[in-house]
């Protein structure tokens, strides 16, 4: 009985971790798109909350990879699973508050990474997972991402040079509603799995499915409605503040940058890697800028996103283990998680409180 | 230690598609913006027959590109 309640508060907290991913996520996935003037706002925001539902189930690897092969799952329980996205949620609310640019997903696994093992110690780390699969890919992608940004922005402007300006820009608005669809798809395949792998491994330390059982149809269900959900909410955010902090470039350039951001995504999702989606999006953005002019890519920007890959995964590994070790005072049952949960909620509304009364951030968190 | 935990085969391939798809779809988009471009251009000109064929050469690069996108998603769903 204990332990389906503390599921239930599971399964809860990471839809609303999953929501808040969509949430923060809309800005990277759309601002392109907007920018460019190849879709309007609502538009842009409707289209991209549908094709990051359908992308959520077009693959279950990296979602395989969260559950299976970042810790050992035959020792994690649903407390352990509740304290990492306790972690994670805690650090994303703590860099949302300073407006610290970080990513959800390294928050997710370091969060998880650290709740186990200051359960179980660090044996029950799979390095293996975490180096190969998550911390060596969260460096590798939005580095290949920039490349091939920059090179396709150099490819571009070769082939339609001496084309009239008209005809080329909106060709490449129209290409942007390809380009903007398959990045929303690829955000939507890559990070809603990162929800599923987390339910999925609580369900099995639950006993509830087996050691190797991929995530049910009803996980996928539901991390997909939750992330469209929170990309769609998003999005209101986005029109009020479109034209403001978007970085102008033309349609080729946003043409580029999404093609670059969703085929890295795509092709990482297909081998099971979990990235930060917006690490990605953020390497298309810099290379197809800094491709045209140096000095176009805000690098104070991409410094502060170094700084925030570096923090996150240490940060939130820190407070998933305090709070697994806090609800460990109060034994193995229910209660610790009920209580963290309870303090969690008053602490996010105190939060939201302030931040309103200081006025929004000035950069948001992401996937 | 390092070297045994890179899954090198699998970050390779990841980078070679990402490459490979990157450029060669923003190309064969761009050589469909072309023949578009030169269609309109060559047309204005009077030279109907040179205007079809950048125009079959813009459409088969736009062909290349939405067969480009619907096997990236095949080989997606169906591993």
């Amino acid at each position: 009985m204990s332990s389906d309640v503390i599921l239930v508060i599971v399964v809860g907290t990471a839809l609303a971790f999953d929501f808040t991913n969509g949430f923060h996520d809309t800005a990277n996935v759309v601002a392109t798109s907007i920018s460019t003037g190849a879709a309007r706002p609502s538009v842009a925001i409707g289209f991209a909350s549908l094709l990051n539902f359908a992308g959520a189930f077009i693959s279950i690897s990296v979602a395989a990879t969260v559950a299976k092969d970042v810790v050992d799952a035959e020792v994690i329980t649903p407390t352990i699973v509740f304290a990492g996205l306790i972690g994670a949620i805690a650090w994303n609310l703590i860099t949302w508050y300073f407006g610290l640019p970080s990513s959800s997903s390294h928050a997710l696994i370091g969060g998880v990474v650290g709740s186990a093992v200051a359960a179980a110690g660090f044996d029950v780390i799979l390095a293996e997972g975490l180096v190969g699969k998550v911390l060596i890919p969260a460096v590798v992608a939005p580095i290949v991402a920039m490349a091939v940004a920059a090179l396709a922005i150099g490819l571009s402007y070769r082939v339609v040079g001496k084309q009239r300006p008209g005809i080329v820009t909106r060709g490449y608005r129209y290409g942007q509603i390809l380009s903007g669809g398959l990045l929303a798809l690829a955000h939507g395949t890559n990070d809603a799995q990162k929800t599923m792998g987390v339910i999925t491994l609580a369900l099995i330390a639950n006993g509830t499915l087996g050691p190797e059982a991929n995530p049910p149809t009803w996980v996928i269900v539901a991390s997909a409605t939750a992330i469209a959900l929170g990309t769609y909410s998003g999005g209101w955010r986005i029109i009020k503040t479109t034209g403001t902090r978007i970085i102008k470039m033309d349609a080729a350039q946003g043409f580029s940058a999404q093609g670059a951001g969703a085929v890295v995504i795509l092709a990482s999702t297909h081998f099971g890697f979990p990235l930060s989606t917006t690490h990605v999006i953020n390497g298309g953005v810099m290379g197809s800028g800094a491709a045209k002019r140096l000095s176009a890519v805000r690098w104070g920007v991409a410094g502060n996103i170094v700084v925030a890959w570096l923090l996150t995964l240490p940060a939130a590994a820190l407070i998933g283990a305090l709070t697994y070790g806090f609800t460990r005072i109060f034994g193995t049952g229910a209660l610790g998680p009920v209580l963290v949960t309870l303090m969690a909620l008053s602490l996010i509304a105190a939060a939201f409180a302030r931040r309103a009364q200081r006025g929004a951030p000035v950069t948001a968190a992401g996937g | 230690m390092i070297a045994t935990l890179v899954q090198t085969k699998e970050l390779w391939e990841t980078v070679v598609a990402s490459v490979v798809a990157g450029l060669g779809v923003t190309f064969a988009f761009s050589v469909g913006i072309w023949g578009a471009g030169q269609f309109i251009e060559l047309n204005r000109n009077e030279r109907p027959l040179a205007a079809a064929g950048a125009a079959a050469v813009g459409i088969l690069a736009l062909a290349f590109v939405a067969a480009a996108v619907i096997i990236g998603i095949i080989v997606m769903t169906h591993k």
